[in-house]
């Protein structure tokens, strides 16, 4: 027998929605209502043939329904009445009406305009810190369009960003080949190495969906990592390898593939046409270039001279030393140098003699894995690569290389990361795999635009490659004096200047530099007030201790909150968040974006509430409306929503349902307009459904072929080359950010200067943190093991540790309960499973849990899944799980110059208590 | 005939708990009682180890001995192969829940809710009395089968007629069909695909298949 079905006259409804709880969504599912309440999500059966995993939702969906009906919620928005503010402080929140919660806002808004909206010390007075990937536009309604109108915000108070993301490859990745997120074309993937990257928990719906279609047709991936992660377990073959020396790893792919494979077996017209491998280098390392034009040149082979690199007809050498009777090289700033018979090799052979010395045998010293095993995967690579297939989309015939690379956050994080991801890259250059069918793919841009369009975002820029908008090293242009306190436009050319530029970082210098002033730099000082909306950064950053400390200094701090939780427990303000099952909001879906979230249409779907808001909660563009009408700013906030930055412009080529700029208008009135905006798009203005409309059908999409997912076609119809192998322009980019930096007396960032170079190489990157150690005053003995972290699917962006079904579930998974090590590693410390251990950090910090042996783990390492530790979110305070969260910390000598550091540490272990 | 059954594809299998939680909502289960579930297993000693994801639960054996234990014969079996229990005539005794080799059986006797003692909106709407202090298991969604079948759906076909675990499952690892009807999608599979089922050597006839490589591999 089954469950007591709905009574007889029960209204049922199934209501569509979308989850967007993550960065691997958005996916699409329904709930079903019975006589108003939420009984049970479902996949949305009607978006199959749409989404590409059938509409299905992945379990965090699932603990929706208690998260809107927990008995924790705030349901009003409250007031702190102590004045204290600390972690042992009761805040003494008390309820208050939504009017003065809003006054009391506004009051405090309208008191920082009218006196400016910068400090003293040029840092914007506003700061905001809204989590990670930008899942939580997908919930904050209209407030987009609030933030927009204010003007200066301090974006870059992170939760985690630059360790607990895949910095390095946003940065690089976008550089190279418009690859904020890469990943592999899993659709037609046949080969996949993948140091530490988490598919199987961080890719989402799609991604677990293709992963598994993929391995049902044979696909064979390589997964290589200290620990077996759920990824390793479904992979054919795992490698675990020591930390932080997958860089090593991948260099010694490469030799083999350069110079142990035949040179036929590589992609050498990819290598010749779409890559700079050609290009002459002089002796200062630059490009060896035309005197009167300036362009970078190439050894024509059919001319035996050296030409212009796109002079027409010419035959490219890919590889020699070539006698070039006049040319110049361009250092940085005004460098310049005048050759007359001066001989140029390519890039090609530079980066062939670069990676001579990393040999299998080398590189198994380093990574602690055998030689031969190396060696075997670079071949599989090689014969997987299909080097010179085609494959016809569409109707359009595209290179097939269905061998990809992907990298996990720690491997792409911190010192090594930048290496990793340019040997990643390089190993699919080498075979033609770069953004090819098959191959390893971009899927999401964020520091070029126009965002929504990767191949769009290509525009020629200088020598022959891809315009980039680094923040600018000149004399004449450097930004000397940070525009926000975590300085990213002064330290870091790549992270650009876009609206997520400011959270991309170095986030943590936000909370570093309050109390840790650099010299020649304005004092950072705290924003007069913080707003914080889906983000627990007290638990979800690193050091999280400092970050404590950092909020309980906030002079203002306003919170969206579902219950308490450890943030927020420094708020002045709570104000009651709506659940997912309770507001409203129109996004995009579709396209490409993030992790494997690539489809073959586009369009739109609707969030809309299924149940009731509990208590007073109310919609999040309705509060964004109340605080632009109160902030004086309701004008500037409609022109905004009018121009789309809520997600939809609402005018078009042949449509206009822009509202009026003078008048408050309700939720759905926003809506409404944005759903007629939204359907007027996707028809040319044929249609104009409004919201009922959508809460019926939930979403819409227009077709969006798979040909779109692909830049190389678009990057070899514009004549434009990738530019790898050789980082001339990055080179003279970071010699030229070092001369500013001296000129302004600052020394703190020589070290991460130094990851400016042509080829990047190997350097003993386990040592940086073996440095620390003794840099924080231990001794590396005391520390005898690493600790790394693995992503839960369970919990991953959800901020749902207090939904009870997360925790019963997650149980079923190793690892949610404690600390797994090794055995062998346990048994020589006196240690069994369930005994209680103590783990403690160089910087000081120590945390305790249960020991939980695995055989799926390296001697040398510890793992601590997910981000536990929580002391005030309900239910989660009483899991006694530590997090590895308070033992990494935040240092400048960690710190990369791409502004990451790694998300793991050495640590100390002893057995503190014998399993109860 | 009809004859219900299960495949569980070990290799598409990420062990994500998604299909847990699906039948947690769709069966209106209490804290802790999972009619689905994926075991995690380890085996071999580093660094030769293999990690695999099992789904679990009813097996709706061919000889079920909770059926032959079960004093009030509460629990029997039906002719298309799905194993129930009548509530009404069960009396807790629990033999059913020894006798499972599968430990796919609970029993709950009093209230229990997510948030301990307070039942949320959803927890009170939907309580049922009938579910206390009896033995209660995987039914494979019976009520979604025999309704889709009056609609002249599929099970294992049609989302509406299939149960919860096998919709919402991300990798495609679960599978609901015919066992009898040499077309459908189980059996195809089972043709496809090497495959085992779980303690066989019992004898009980379990219906949930594992299948781990094609038999071409």
């Amino acid at each position: 027998m089954s469950p007591t079905p709905a009574k007889p006259g029960a209204q049922v409804e199934k209501v569509p929605t979308y989850c967007y709880q993550c960065v691997a969504g958005p996916d699409l599912m329904t709930v079903k209502v019975v006589d108003g309440i939420a009984t049970e999500i479902e996949p949305n059966f009607k978006a199959a043939g749409y989404h590409p995993a059938e509409g299905k939702v992945c379990v965090k969906a699932f603990g929706l329904i208690q998260k809107a009906y927990s008995p924790h919620r705030i349901t009003t928005p409250m007031k702190r009445t102590n004045p204290k503010k600390g972690k042992g402080e009761d805040p003494g929140f008390v309820p208050i009406s939504w009017d003065e919660a809003m006054s009391t806002i506004a009051d405090k808004l309208n008191a920082i305009r009218a006196e400016g909206v910068l400090d003293g010390a040029g840092y914007p007075k506003v700061a905001a810190s809204f989590g990670g990937a930008g899942t939580p536009t997908q919930y904050m309604g209209s407030l987009t369009a609030w933030l927009a109108a204010w003007g200066p915000i301090d974006f870059g108070f992170g939760s985690g960003q630059g360790v607990k993301c895949y910095h390095s490859e946003h940065l690089y990745g976008e550089f190279w080949h418009r690859g904020y997120v890469i990943t592999p074309d899993t659709p037609r993937a046949n080969y996949i190495i993948s140091c530490g990257n988490n598919s199987e928990a961080s890719a989402g719906v799609c991604g677990v969906y293709r992963h598994a279609e993929a391995r049902a047709r044979g696909m064979k991936k390589v997964q290589v990592e200290p620990h077996l992660s759920v990824t390793g377990a479904c992979a054919a073959e795992w490698l675990p390898i020591r930390p932080k020396t997958d860089a090593a790893f991948l260099f010694s792919l490469i030799n083999v593939l350069v110079h142990e494979a035949g040179r036929e077996r590589l992609d050498l017209p990819f290598l010749r046409d779409l890559t700079s491998s050609p290009y002459l280098v002089g002796p200062q390392g630059y490009y060896l270039r035309d005197p009167e034009t300036g362009k970078p040149l190439i050894w024509d082979e059919a001319g035996g001279r050296a030409v212009v690199h796109d002079a027409k007809g010419a035959v490219p050498a890919l590889e020699g030393r070539f006698a070039v009777p006049r040319a110049i090289e361009l250092g940085p700033d005004e460098d310049r140098w005048e050759h007359e018979d001066v001989s140029g090799a390519t890039s090609f052979t530079l980066m062939a003699e670069h990676v001579r010395g990393y040999t299998p045998e080398w590189a198994a010293e380093i990574c602690d894995v055998p030689a031969e095993r190396i060696r075997r995967i670079a071949n599989e690579f090689l014969d997987a690569a299909c080097v010179g297939q085609t494959i016809e989309i569409d109707g359009q015939t595209m290179p097939y290389r269905p061998v990809a690379v992907t990298l996990g956050k720690t491997v792409n994080n911190g010192w090594g990361g930048a290496e990793c991801c340019w040997a990643r890259t390089m190993l699919n250059v080498l075979v033609g795999s770069l953004e090819v069918p098959g191959g390893t793919i971009g899927t999401t841009i964020r520091i070029n635009r126009p965002v929504a369009d990767r191949l769009k975002s290509v525009q020629p820029g200088p020598d022959g490659f891809m315009d980039y908008p680094f923040n600018p090293t000149d004399k004449a242009s450097w930004s000397g004096q940070p525009n926000i306190r975590n300085a990213y436009k002064m330290l870091v050319p790549l992270v650009g200047n876009s609206s997520w530029s400011p959270a991309l970082g170095p986030t943590q210098f936000s909370y570093m530099f309050l109390d840790d002033p650099q010299e020649h730099m304005p004092r950072a000082t705290f924003p007069e007030f913080i707003l914080v909306y889906r983000t627990n950064p007290v638990i979800s950053f690193w050091d999280t201790d400092k970050v404590g400390r950092a909020f309980e200094r906030m002079p203002f701090m306003v919170c969206f909150a579902v219950t308490r939780d450890e943030t927020n427990h420094y708020a002045d303000i709570l104000l009651p968040d709506r659940t997912d099952l309770e507001g409203m909001q129109l996004i995009r879906i579709g396209g490409t974006k993030f992790q494997e979230q690539y489809w073959d249409c586009q369009g739109f779907a609707l969030r809309q509430p299924s149940v009731k808001p509990r208590g007073e909660a109310r919609d999040f563009s309705d509060i964004a409306t109340d605080l632009a009408h109160r902030t004086g700013l309701l004008e500037k906030y409609n022109a905004a929503i009018n121009r789309g930055s809520h997600g939809v412009p609402l005018k078009g080529a042949n449509w206009d349902f822009s509202l009026p700029t003078d008048k408050v208008h309700t939720a759905e009135e926003i809506w409404d307009a944005s759903c007629k905006a939204a359907s007027a798009e996707l028809t040319d203005g044929a249609e104009t459904h409004g919201l009922d409309w959508w809460k019926v059908n939930g979403f819409r999409t227009k077709p969006f072929s798979p040909t779109n997912w692909f830049l190389t076609p678009t990057m070899a119809k514009m004549g434009l080359r990738y530019e790898l192998p050789y980082q001339e322009r990055l080179t003279r980019i970071g010699r030229q950010l070092g001369r500013r930096l001296k000129e302004a007396g600052i020394d703190w960032w020589d070290h991460q200067l130094e990851e400016y170079r042509p080829l990047p190489g190997w350097h003993d990157f386990p040592k940086y943190w073996e440095d620390h150690v003794v840099e924080c005053g231990g001794k590396l003995a005391d520390f005898p093991f690493w600790v790394v972290t693995a992503r839960s699917m369970q919990y991953a962006w959800g901020s749902n540790m207090h939904i009870p079904l997360m925790r019963e579930v997650s149980g079923n998974v190793k690892g949610h309960d404690g600390v797994v090590m090794n055995p062998a590693a346990a048994a020589k410390l006196g240690i069994r499973e369930g005994d209680r251990i103590e783990v403690s950090s160089p910087i000081g910090t120590s945390v305790q849990g249960r020991a939980v042996l695995s055989e799926g783990i390296r001697p040398d390492t510890l793992l601590m899944m997910s981000q536990f530790d929580h002391w005030a979110t309900p239910v989660a305070k009483d899991f006694d799980v530590p997090s590895m969260n308070r033992l990494t910390a935040m240092s400048m000598s960690l710190t990369d110059a791409t502004g990451s550091a790694a998300d793991l540490t050495r640590v100390g272990m002893r057995k503190v208590g014998d399993r109860p | 005939m009809t004859k219900w059954a299960m495949t569980a594809d070990l290799g598409r299998c990420v062990g994500c708990q998604t299909c847990t939680t699906a039948c947690r909502h769709t069966n209106n289960t209490p804290p802790g009682v999972q009619y689905r579930k994926v075991l995690d297993m380890e085996m071999g000693t580093f660094p030769d180890v293999r990690r695999v994801f099992v789904p679990v639960g009813c097996m709706h054996c061919d000889e079920p001995p909770c059926r032959d234990v079960c004093p009030t014969t509460a629990t029997t079996k039906r002719a298309d192969g799905m194993v129930m229990i009548d509530y009404d005539i069960c009396i807790g005794c629990g033999y059913c829940i020894i006798a499972c080799p599968y430990q796919a059986r609970y029993k709950v006797s009093k209230p229990t809710f997510a948030f301990k003692d307070q039942a949320t909106d959803n927890e009170t709407k939907r309580f049922d009395q009938r579910l206390l202090g009896v033995a209660q298991k995987c039914t494979f969604c019976v009520d979604r089968v025999d309704a889709g079948l009056a609609k002249g759906l599929t099970p294992g076909v049609d989302p509406e007629a299939t149960p919860a675990c096998v919709n919402a499952c991300l990798s495609k690892a679960l599978t609901f069909g015919d066992l009898d009807n040499p077309d459908s999608n189980v059996s195809g599979l089972l043709r496809k695909y090497k495959s085992f089922r779980m303690h066989e050597e019992l004898g009980t006839g379990p219906n949930i298949h594992y299948l781990w490589e094609t038999e071409e591999s």
